[in-house]
């Protein structure tokens, strides 16, 4: 075991906290990693209306955005499933992330996408979060970089557990009312 | 400069697990290495979470006084490890939370038994660690030659690589630099000490079972220098729990 001690506490305190941030996969590459037998992957945008939005809330699930991107996975004229991008914010962090779902309804996995640890204050700005959620633009694996590992107490994932039972229930409705087109 | 980082983050274990491996080694070798961590990760959650209603441990929370639970290595290491603590803090560590300290012990570590109906176990102090220590030898053992596993901020570096490690400002938001890490763990820890003072504390230690545990010890006696941690070659820090006055 070696471990250096960059900054003692006490200096460490009173210096102002950074942000920091890490991409692991584009929704591309995760939509390849969740089905990877899918020859081809079909974009959609899930739309839910208010009445669709109502529904959801009478299910126990609050539907927080009434948008979400989505690929359809095929393999020749079979559907394998769906792949929606969401993202949610924790009390220091936003996560971004994509929900595999098959053709039965069930999970098939999950994969963050990105993850940014900030200030309080930031998180809850819009243009923070636009840049954030809008982040599908092709990127490689990160590569060599030194964006270090945070050492924080557990953080809650109480967010993306809930961020996922709204996906799963939005994904449901939208098969129900044909608006897939799968 | 590193060579290539491939970085996956799920969530598991009631957190964000993240499995980084820096290697000059093939693409698919090393995706495939780190899907072994996922995998062992998820079946020991399996296996030992309270909230998995087939775990072993939730079996024994829906037990009667005086049964007996088969159990699987990775329960009998924690559950040791657990009571080498407990008997050593004097009950300071205490995996049931309250209620039946010493009502249960591990038998031939195989049966875990239980002394008292009462006595309910809860290993999320002890078993995120653990899980970290197992994910690190499946990435090993497939061939991954340096790397990291971090839950949630218990985490393990391995093989020729230092880890730039931040800490989290838990009452503003933001990262500072902390420490970096070689070829062993830190975890970090925040609770509420018997008296009622909020502490915050991290432990390096050789393996990520013994950090995760000992910060438990750190922040129950405010000791970062418990002679508990000497014992177990880990290392320990008290965080400042103020108020911080930079924006």
């Amino acid at each position: 075991m070696r471990l250096v001690v960059t900054t003692v506490a006490a200096a460490a305190a009173f210096a102002p906290a950074g942000a920091f941030a890490v991409d692991y996969l584009t929704f591309e590459q995760a939509a390849q990693l969740i089905f990877p037998d899918a020859d081809r992957f079909e974009a959609r945008e899930i739309a839910l209306d208010a009445t669709q939005l109502q529904a959801l809330a009478d299910g126990g699930v609050r539907g927080r955005s009434a948008r979400w991107t989505a690929r359809i996975a095929r393999h020749g004229d079979a559907v394998l499933g769906i792949v929606v991008a969401d993202a949610v914010i924790g009390k220091f962090e936003l996560i971004s992330y994509a929900v595999g779902i098959d053709s039965a309804g069930a999970i098939r996995q999950i994969e963050i996408l990105s993850y940014r640890e900030s200030h309080g204050g930031e998180v809850r700005l819009p243009a923070w979060r636009r840049q954030f959620v809008g982040k599908t633009a092709a990127s490689p694996l990160r590569v060599g970089d030194d964006i270090a590992n945070i050492s924080g107490a557990t953080l809650s994932c109480t967010h993306l557990a809930e961020g996922v039972r709204r996906i799963v229930a939005v994904v449901a409705l939208a098969r129900r009312s044909g608006g897939l087109g799968e | 400069m590193r060579a290539a980082s491939w970085r996956r983050a799920r969530p598991l274990l009631g957190t964000l697990v993240e499995i980084g491996v820096d290697s000059a080694t093939d693409g698919a070798d090393v995706a495939c290495a780190i899907e072994a961590g996922f995998a062992r990760i998820a079946t020991l959650q399996a296996q030992l979470s309270r909230f998995e209603p087939e775990s072993e441990i939730a079996r024994f929370n829906a037990a009667s006084a005086g049964a007996r639970i088969p159990i699987h290595d990775d329960a009998a290491v924690v559950l040791d490890a657990a009571a080498v603590l407990r008997d050593a803090s004097a009950g300071a560590f205490d995996v049931t939370l309250g209620s039946g300290i010493w009502e249960w012990r591990v038998e031939d570590a195989r049966v875990l038994v239980k002394l008292a109906g009462g006595v309910r176990i809860d290993l999320g102090g002890i078993a995120k660690g653990h899980a970290v220590d197992c994910a690190v030898a499946a990435l090993v053992a497939h061939g991954a030659t340096a790397g990291w596993v971090n839950a949630g901020g218990d985490l393990r570096a391995f093989g020729a690589l230092a880890l730039p490690i931040e800490l989290r400002d838990e009452n503003h938001g933001g990262v500072r630099p902390f420490a970096t890490l070689a070829d062993g763990a830190l975890a970090t820890s925040r609770g509420v000490a018997p008296g009622g003072e909020l502490r915050h504390a991290s432990v390096a230690a050789p393996t990520c079972l013994w950090a995760d545990a000992l910060t438990k010890i750190v922040v129950a006696s405010g000791q970062a220098e418990h002679p508990l941690l000497a014992r177990f070659g880990a290392r320990g820090w008290l965080h400042s729990t103020q108020a911080l006055a930079v924006a």
